[in-house]
Order: C-alpha cells, then sequence, then structure tokens
C-alpha cells in the first residue's frame, strides 16, 4: 500500500490526466467485449462463456488480413464481421439447442467450444505469440494535453468505442429493432405471440455480440499479444464488468468497464500489489449492497 | 424409509471398499492405484458440490475455492507443526467448513445468477490472495519441499499402496455420509427448496438457514477431498484453488448426471480417464476433449448416470412411480 | 424403491465404466530406452514446451545417429501438464510406473516443476530440470532431491550477472534512479528482489523512485507504462517476458517510453524480438539464447539447423534442453547404467563439453545445478543479429556472490 504516492498523484494534474486516460483506454476496450456478454446475457439469459474465444479470434482475423492486405482499417472490419458471422454460427448451432436448460449445460457447451478453438488457433496460427505491430498511420510521438500523456493511437480507440457505445444506446432506445430487443429481454414470450420472430432475433443478439468482441479484439491486436488461450483473462475481466453493472444493461457495462480501468488506474500507484484483490473486494461489496448490480434490474 | 435403506448403502459401501482394498492383492498396478487416488479426491470434490447443484439447487462457481482451502490447510498444518496426520486432516477440513460458513453466510441470501458470481468472485479472492501472501503460501510456487507424511498406525503415506488404502476408505467414507445426508430429512428439505422454495417457506423451512447448511457441508467436504489431493501431489498448489479447477468439478457433475448420488464420481472417473488417455495420444487434447464433451452434452442432454436412468424408466412398465 | 435398486445398478455402472475406460496397461519394457519429457504444449505459453521439444528431437536423432544409450535407440514420450502442480505430478508417475520411462526430462517451469521434484523424491528414478529457474529448486537442501539435477540457468545467477553489468552500465551513463516493472508473481518479486540487492551492494547510489507489478498474462499494461512515465526515472528493470514483454514493449513505443528512460530486461530472446515489429534499438538485455554467443561455429551451426529443420528460432529453453541430453549421454557413459543413484553420482560434478558454455564446457556442481553456462548482456538493435555489444559475465563473481547470498538464505 502506497497512500502517499497515491496522495501525491490525485493532487498533480498531469498525474490526473494521465491515469484517468489510461482507465479509459483499459475501460472502453473492456466495454466492448462485456457489452457483448450483457447483451446476450439480457436477451437469452444465456451467460456466455466463450466470449473470450470471440475475442481472441477476432484478434488473430485481424492479424493475418493485415498480412495478407496490409490495411488496419480492412483487419479490423475482417474481425468483427468475421466474429459477427461466427456469433451466428454458435448461436445457431451449439447455444440454440440449449435454450432454458441448466446454465451449466450452457457452461459445458461454451467450455468445449474454448477447447477446441484454443486448440485449433494453435494449429492454424502455431503456439507462439504474434504481435500486429502500429499500423503507420500512428506511428506518431504522443500528445501532451495538461502534461499529461495521450498518443493518438488510443485517442482514436476511445473515440471508436465511445461511438460504439453511443450507437448501442441510442440503437436500444430509439429503433425498432432495439426496443424489440429490450422487450425480448422482459418478456420472450409476449414478443414471440406478436408475430416477431425471435430466431431470427437471437442470431442477431449473437452476432452484434461476437461481433463487438471480435472489433476489440482486432483493435487492440497492434498493442497486445496474441497467443492461444489469450481469451480467458479477457473473459474473467468482461464478467466482472458485466456483474458489477448489472446483468444486461449496457449502460452499467460502460460504467463499471470505466469504474474498472479507474481502479486498475489508480489502483497500480496506490496498491501495486494488491490491484486485483482490490477489484474483487469491490465487486463483492457492490453484489452485497446491490446484489442486481449498478444498473441491473431486480430478479 | 430410514433404516433399511441406510443399512443398503452401507453395505454398497462396504463392498465395494473390500473390491478396491482385494484389489492390490492380486495385481499391483501402480497407473491404477494412481487413478484411484485421484478418483477419491475429485470424487469427494464433485459430489459435494452436486449437494448444492443437484440436491439444493444452488449454482455455485468457486466451489474451488474449499478444494483449494482443504489442501493449503492440511499442508499448512503438517509442515508447520508436528501434528499427526488424521489430527492434521480433520482440523483442516474443521477450517474449511468454516470458511464455508462465513463465505456462506455472505452469499447465499442472493438469487442464484448473482449467487453464482459471488461465489466465483470469492473464489478469485481467495485465489489473489493466495499468490500474494508469498511468504505463507509461496505464492504461485505452492507449499515446496514436499508434505511430511507422517506414520500413522504403521501406515506410510509416501508408500502408494498405503496412500491408496487410505484415500479408498477417506472417500468411500466420506461419500457415504454425504449419501447419508442426501437421504437424511435435511436432504429432503434441500431437495424441496430445490423443488419449490416458495412451498418450502411456506411449509415453515427457514430457507437462508437450510441453503447456508448445505453450503457449509459441501464446502467441509470439498476441503476432505483437497486434503486426499494435497497428499497425492505431495504439496499444496494455487491451481488446486483456482477456477478452472471449479470448472472441473461442474464437468464432472454434469458429465456424470446431477441427478443421480453416483453421477459426479462417475463423472469424476470419466473426465480423469478421458483426460490420462487422450493426453497419451495427441498434444491437442483441448480439442479432443471439447468435441466429447459437446457431443455428449448435446446427445445426451444430461449427465452418463441420469441417461440410463431415463432409458430404464422409459423401458420399465408404466405405472411404476418415480 | 425404484431409486435404492437403480443406486445399486449405479455403483457397478460406475465401476465398470472406470475399469473401461482406465487408461492403465503398463508398457512392457523394450529394447528401446524410453525418455519422458513433460511440459507446458498449450495454452499462451506453449511455446516453452514446443521450443523444449523440438530440440529433444534434434538431440534424439543425434544419439540414436551415434548408437543410442547404452547400445539402445532412445525414444521421448512427450507429455503436456498444462503447467499445473497436480497434472505435472501425475503425469510425471505416469510416465514411470506405465509407460515405462527410465529417465525424465522434466521441462516444467515454475510450481509445476516443484511437484515433479517430490515424485522424483518418491520414485528414485533420475531427472533434469530443464526450464526450471528458481533457485531454491536446487538450492534449497530441503527441496533438493538426491536423483534430481537442474541444467538450465538459475535466477541467482542471472541477478548477479545482470547486477555487474548494470552497475557498469549505470555508472558510465549516470544512471541513478531506477524503476521496476516485473510480473507480480514468485520469480517476478524474488528475482527483482535479488537484482535490486546486488545492484545497490556494487552501486550503492543508485534508488528505485517507483515499481508497477502488472498481473502475468496481463493484456493492458497502460495504466502501468503511464505511472513509469510519470516517475521519470532514468532507467527501467523489468522481468516481463515472451508475450508480455513484447506486449509492453509495443505498448510502450506507444507512449514513446524509450525515448524518456534506457531500459534493462535480461528476457528479451528470439521469438521476443520476432514479435515485436519495431524493436527499438539500445534495450540493455541478456543473451538468453543467440546464435552469436558465445561466438562459436558450433553455436550458429546448431541456431541454423534449429531454424531449418522447424523453421522458427530456437529458444532459451531449447539450448537448455539440448544440454541436459549431453550431460545424459555423458552420464550414462560413465555409470554404464541407468539406475537414479548411479547417475547421480555421476553427474555430480561432471563438466561437459558443449558450444552453450561460456568457456566451451558447462559443470554440474555438488548441488545439482550447471554452472559456467553462457551467460552475456549486451544491447538490441533492429536487425540481426538483434543483440550487440555483448559482453560475457565473469563466473568467479557469480559463483562468490551467490555463495554470500546461499548463506543468508541459510541454505549452507
Amino acid at each position: 500500500m502506497d497512500f502517499e504516492a497515491l496522495a501525491a498523484c490525485l493532487t498533480t494534474a498531469a498525474c490526473v490526466v494521465t491515469q484517468t486516460t489510461s482507465g479509459l483506454i483499459v475501460g472502453m476496450l473492456l466495454f466492448l467485449v462485456a457489452a457483448g456478454v450483457t447483451l446476450i446475457f439480457g436477451v437469452l439469459k444465456v451467460v456466455n462463456f466463450a466470449h473470450g474465444t470471440f475475442y481472441m479470434l477476432g484478434g488473430y482475423v485481424a492479424y493475418s488480413t493485415l498480412n495478407v492486405t496490409g490495411s488496419y482499417t480492412v483487419a479490423v472490419l475482417a474481425g468483427a464481421l468475421a466474429m459477427a458471422a461466427f456469433g451466428v454460427v454458435f448461436e445457431r448451432a451449439l447455444i440454440s439447442r440449449v435454450y432454458g436448460s441448466n446454465v451449466l449445460m450452457q457452461l459445458l457447451i461454451c467450455y468445449a467450444v474454448v477447447l477446441i478453438f484454443d486448440d485449433l488457433v494453435k494449429i492454424v496460427w502455431g503456439p507462439e505469440f504474434h504481435a500486429m505491430g502500429m499500423p503507420p498511420a500512428f506511428q506518431v510521438p504522443p500528445l501532451f494535453i495538461a502534461g499529461g500523456v495521450v498518443p493518438p493511437f488510443y485517442a482514436v480507440l476511445i473515440a471508436i468505442a465511445a461511438l460504439i457505445a453511443i450507437v448501442l444506446g441510442l440503437g436500444l432506445s430509439r429503433t425498432r429493432l432495439g426496443k424489440t430487443v429490450r422487450a425480448a429481454a422482459i418478456n420472450p414470450q409476449m414478443v414471440s405471440a406478436l408475430g416477431v420472430n425471435t430466431t431470427l432475433l437471437f442470431a442477431i443478439v449473437f452476432a452484434i455480440g461476437g461481433g463487438l468482441a471480435g472489433l476489440a479484439g482486432a483493435l487492440a491486436a497492434p498493442v497486445r499479444s496474441l497467443s492461444p488461450g489469450m481469451g480467458f483473462s479477457i473473459l474473467i475481466e468482461s464478467f466482472i464488468v458485466t456483474v458489477i453493472g448489472g446483468m444486461g444493461s449496457i449502460a452499467g457495462a460502460l460504467v463499471s468497464a470505466l469504474l474498472i480501468g479507474m481502479v486498475r488506474g489508480f489502483g497500480t500507484i496506490g496498491f501495486p500489489k494488491f490491484t486485483d484483490g482490490l477489484i474483487y473486494i469491490v465487486m463483492i461489496a457492490i453484489l452485497l449492497t446491490r446484489p442486481q448490480g449498478l444498473f441491473g434490474r431486480r430478479q | 424409509m430410514s433404516g433399511r435403506p441406510a443399512l443398503r448403502d452401507a453395505l454398497i459401501a462396504l463392498a465395494a471398499l473390500v473390491v478396491i482394498l482385494a484389489i492390490p492383492f492380486f495385481h499391483r498396478s501402480p497407473a491404477f492405484e494412481d487413478f484411484v487416488i485421484r478418483v477419491s479426491a475429485m470424487a469427494l470434490f464433485a459430489t459435494s458440490l452436486n449437494l448444492l447443484v443437484g440436491t439444493t439447487g444452488m449454482v455455485s462457481f468457486g466451489h474451488g475455492m474449499f478444494y483449494g482451502f482443504g489442501a493449503y490447510a492440511f499442508g499448512l498444518l503438517m509442515q508447520m507443526t508436528d501434528l499427526s496426520l488424521p489430527v492434521a486432516a480433520v482440523l483442516a477440513v474443521a477450517m474449511t467448513t468454516i470458511a464455508a460458513l462465513i463465505v456462506g453466510a455472505i452469499c447465499v441470501r442472493l438469487g442464484s445468477d448473482y449467487f453464482a458470481f459471488v461465489t466465483l468472485a470469492f473464489q478469485m479472492l481467495f485465489y489473489s490472495i493466495i499468490i500474494s501472501w508469498q511468504s505463507l503460501t509461496g505464492g504461485d510456487q505452492g507449499l515446496r519441499g514436499g508434505i511430511p507424511r507422517r506414520e500413522i498406525f504403521g501406515f506410510e503415506l509416501a508408500s502408494q499402496l498405503h496412500l491408496y488404502q487410505f484415500c479408498a476408505v477417506v472417500a468411500v467414507l466420506g461419500l457415504l455420509a454425504l449419501r447419508h445426508v442426501t437421504e437424511s430429512r435435511f436432504g429432503r428439505t434441500l431437495r424441496m427448496i430445490r423443488d419449490n422454495e416458495h412451498r418450502a417457506a411456506f411449509l415453515g423451512v427457514v430457507l437462508w438457514r437450510a441453503r447456508l447448511g448445505a453450503f457449509t457441508l459441501a464446502g467441509g467436504f470439498a476441503g476432505l477431498g483437497g486434503v486426499l489431493a494435497a497428499l497425492f501431489v505431495s504439496g499444496a498448489y494455487p491451481e488446486l484453488a483456482d477456477w478452472p479447477n471449479s470448472g472441473q468439478a461442474i464437468f464432472a457433475v454434469m458429465l456424470g448426471g446431477i441427478g443421480s448420488f453416483l453421477g459426479p464420481t462417475l463423472g469424476a472417473m470419466i473426465l480423469l480417464a478421458l483426460n490420462d488417455a487422450v493426453t497419451r495420444v495427441t498434444e491437442y487434447h483441448g480439442l479432443v476433449l471439447g468435441l466429447v464433451i459437446l457431443i455428449s452434452a448435446l446427445g445426451l442432454r444430461r449427465g452418463v448416470l441420469d441417461y440410463l436412468r431415463l432409458i430404464r424408466s422409459r423401458r420399465a412398465p408404466s405405472g411404476e412411480s418415480r | 424403491m425404484v431409486s435404492r435398486k437403480i443406486g445399486r445398478r449405479g455403483v457397478l455402472a460406475t465401476g465398470a465404466a472406470g475399469l473401461v475406460a482406465a487408461p492403465w496397461v503398463a508398457g512392457a519394457q523394450a529394447k528401446t530406452l524410453r525418455i519422458g519429457m513433460q511440459s507446458i504444449i498449450s495454452g499462451p505459453i506453449a511455446l516453452l514446451g514446443t521450443s523444449s521439444r523440438n530440440a529433444l528431437m534434434m538431440e534424439q536423432d543425434r544419439i540414436n545417429a551415434a548408437g543410442g544409450f547404452l547400445g539402445r535407440p532412445i525414444e521421448f514420450v512427450f507429455r503436456d501438464s498444462k503447467g499445473q502442480p497436480q497434472e505435472a505430478a501425475r503425469v510425471a508417475r505416469e510416465l514411470v510406473n506405465s509407460t515405462g520411462c527410465e529417465l525424465l526430462v522434466d521441462a516444467e517451469a515454475s510450481s509445476a516443476s516443484f511437484a515433479v521434484q517430490e515424485v522424483v523424491r518418491d520414485l528414485g528414478v533420475a531427472c533434469l530440470h530443464t526450464n526450471s529457474e528458481t533457485s531454491s529448486l536446487t538450492a534449497d537442501p530441503k527441496i533438493r532431491a538426491p536423483t534430481a539435477f537442474r541444467v538450465a540457468r538459475q535466477g541467482v545467477h542471472d541477478a548477479v550477472a545482470g547486477s555487474l553489468y548494470l552497475a557498469d552500465f549505470a555508472t558510465a551513463k549516470k544512471l541513478n534512479k531506477w524503476a521496476t516493472c516485473s510480473p507480480d508473481y514468485a520469480y517476478g518479486r524474488d528475482t527483482t528482489a535479488q537484482y535490486l540487492q546486488f545492484l545497490k551492494q556494487f552501486k550503492p547510489d543508485v534508488e528505485v523512485i517507483t515499481e508497477a507489478w502488472p498481473k502475468l498474462g496481463q493484456p493492458d499494461f497502460t495504466e502501468v507504462i503511464t505511472k513509469l512515465i510519470q516517475a521519470k526515472p532514468q532507467a527501467l528493470f523489468s522481468l516481463l517476458y515472451a508475450g508480455d514483454l513484447s506486449a509492453f514493449v509495443n505498448q510502450a513505443s506507444v507512449y514513446a517510453l524509450f525515448s524518456q528512460m534506457t531500459m534493462a530486461t535480461p528476457n528479451v530472446d528470439y521469438p521476443v524480438m520476432a514479435a515485436i515489429k519495431q524493436l527499438p534499438a539500445g534495450i540493455q538485455s541478456a543473451t538468453r539464447y543467440v546464435e552469436t554467443f558465445p561466438d562459436v561455429p558450433e553455436n550458429k551451426a546448431w541456431g541454423q539447423a534449429y531454424l531449418k529443420r522447424w523453421n522458427e528460432r530456437p529458444t532459451n529453453w531449447s539450448w537448455q534442453n539440448t544440454v541436459a541430453m549431453q550431460f545424459y549421454e555423458e552420464a550414462i557413459k560413465k555409470a554404464n547404467s541407468l539406475d537414479g543413484k548411479a547417475l547421480a553420482a555421476a553427474l555430480t560434478g561432471m563438466k561437459i563439453k558443449t558450444p552453450f558454455g561460456a568457456d566451451g564446457t558447462i559443470t554440474m556442481r555438488e548441488d545439482h545445478t550447471t554452472v559456467g553456462y553462457a551467460l552475456g548482456w549486451g544491447q538490441t538493435t533492429p536487425k540481426e543479429p538483434f543483440i550487440i555489444d555483448i559482453k560475457p559475465a565473469d563466473w568467479g563473481k557469480i559463483v562468490e556472490m551467490e555463495t554470500e547470498w546461499k548463506k543468508q538464505q541459510k541454505y549452507i
């Protein structure tokens, strides 16, 4: 514990700006993954334990696409679209068979998928780790704002993630599809009785969730290492975000992803050796005082 | 209802024990004996989880915490004190039970999804404490240097045969005790809560108290499994308390059958045997194991033992109630 | 009533399934000599196992072409423990008890190697640890096992060699304010502490102004990087490795960290250099393995042969496993036996010729660990040979400081 360092940081503008942007970067990328988890749970009541696999595959698809096309934009789009398609296949072929059954049955199916794809990635891309490398457009020195450091690449990532958060939020509240999705989350039988094609709806939800995870994996690929099994730590983090924010709430996922980002950003200064433990304690405390999470509906 | 079935269970257990103990007198196979030792630990772990999942309807994602707790408590007691092995084992189980009581007291009132995730969070917290508290636990390297396996009544547990016999006896007695809990009045109350908690509450059951009882007992038996695991590896390692290990127990329960008492034991055997067989043949064991899980989960849609019971009940003359 | 009957049938079914499924058929003692090798072959650090295995397969071909061990051809049996200690213990026992392996190569890292150590203690078979760098595995007499030896670099050796080099480097460049950034687990914490202890001993005016402890396998190091930048140290010491090091360097480049401080790490190796597209120049690093150090033709030839056969560069783990087989080869010749005790006696104090030795030889010391292997520090450059200006470490000084450290730990 180093409260002195924490106090010193909180009273310096440069430190606050820099650690806050760090927290924003960590948080926004986490949000992209967690948004899919929470959306899928909200509508389908399925806890997608295979979500980390989407993230991993998104990164690898982008990596290979970049090697072929040389374009980061194309690579990111390919990662996101491939995972959207994969999400539909995953939902239709596997998850749709266990709707309504025990949550553990869903867990079993997802775990099988995680095992299979971790090995497939190893077969296709090899056991060694890969890095995509920074696109040339972003190989520029960082900006300095109020004494804090902000790299342009991260500014773009934050902007993209924020844009997606807004589109998701507006899409859910304003569009017909969004309203149907929200209605299905509350009462699927009623929505089905009203003539909505729930099969299609469920597939769309998985496409969005998978696409977002793939997008996150692809966007982060220039700065993170790709390796088989890399989805696991992301999965755990996005669960924490989902549970704290309230399962099914996009706004909750955003707030809690940023919260985790900030705990990271300032925890590394105040509690460098116990940041993780700190996050679990935050999670337990929130769940005990507000079991439905920050923005969740009561069960 | 109570007397004769209990006797029958005891006789079955005795018969199973006699068979297991007799095998080494006819044929010594170190690999088979290792397998039985590992199954003993895993069967206790998975069956105790099923007391929550199958009997009470509480899905815990963090059961591995108590398995790891038992292993660490036992390992530390043996390394740091001169207590005899059975005393250390009993103390370790008692400490695990108390830990389960405390965690349970905080968790059991939550709704089912949140219960699952809070247990997971507690497990992760426990895991990060093991990693961080290096001076006590050795951090990620675990308790090193071996657990002294002090002789008890002429038993030398460093010897494989004696360890085999010890684990078989402990596991069979442990399973018998769990069976007894499941079949007792308390077990019936738990099943009633699982099937309809409102009805149970209406009939005067204090829900949280019954659930807490189940959680505490399950934690204690998982701790016993952890003690056996610690004896097998002669150490305690953070992986025992990590979430993939909880996952193993969940798969054992799901593979074997959630609705049959011996389902988790069968599941543990299948999972371990499958793992051993596949890792011998290919490095892509994840791929093979994943496909097997997928096929069995989608094909049978339930555990193996539950499936066999379903087949039997379809074949049995109708009219027989169950 | 019905469920009772099922219960009994359940017992029978359970037993029967177990009997059919369990694979415990004992392998018959064949003429071929089986050698068990276990490691992590799946997941994020699968490279540990695969690059060890590649090297061992090359050794298998070489040894069999030369007539095998005691006239018997050798054959490796590879097993994946996934790095889980309980699985590692299980696999080690299975390799010996049912697969009929007469020698073990334990290519596990960290906790799994300690689990294997306990199995070896119980079984009494000969075992060479080829990847575990944790000093206590062999340095602590309570943990050392009679028939288990380490053929690998050892944390404390690295720490002395690195600190000596960095002390000189810091004096020359006037770097007094240091930061550390190491993975938050036993290896990271212990070894960082060792480096700092020795560094302060050699250069007392070194001051550590901030420490960061990211988690192992953490995907994002951003908050750690910004913390380091703000502390404004002159130099950064890091024990991150493999995928974590590559991710850290890539993310730190985004913040132009390398223009603000000098980085020192013992862990830049070929896979890291291959993965980092824009490797910054001037990172001070140890040579875990490079073809150009020691700069002898045999080393270069071996590295090229490996590259040709596997289409990738060897790792530090590759040479360690190669040397392990060279030790087995010599020890078996000398002992004329495969017995654990006989091999242990032959291995203790044995010195072999090998291109990976600092002076062309590596010695197995009485405390079951290797000394005299190639160990040097240099600086990175973005192109081949990637690490230049390599200065070999002074083994006399290393052993002297190591002895002092062992006394402090009450190991001797």
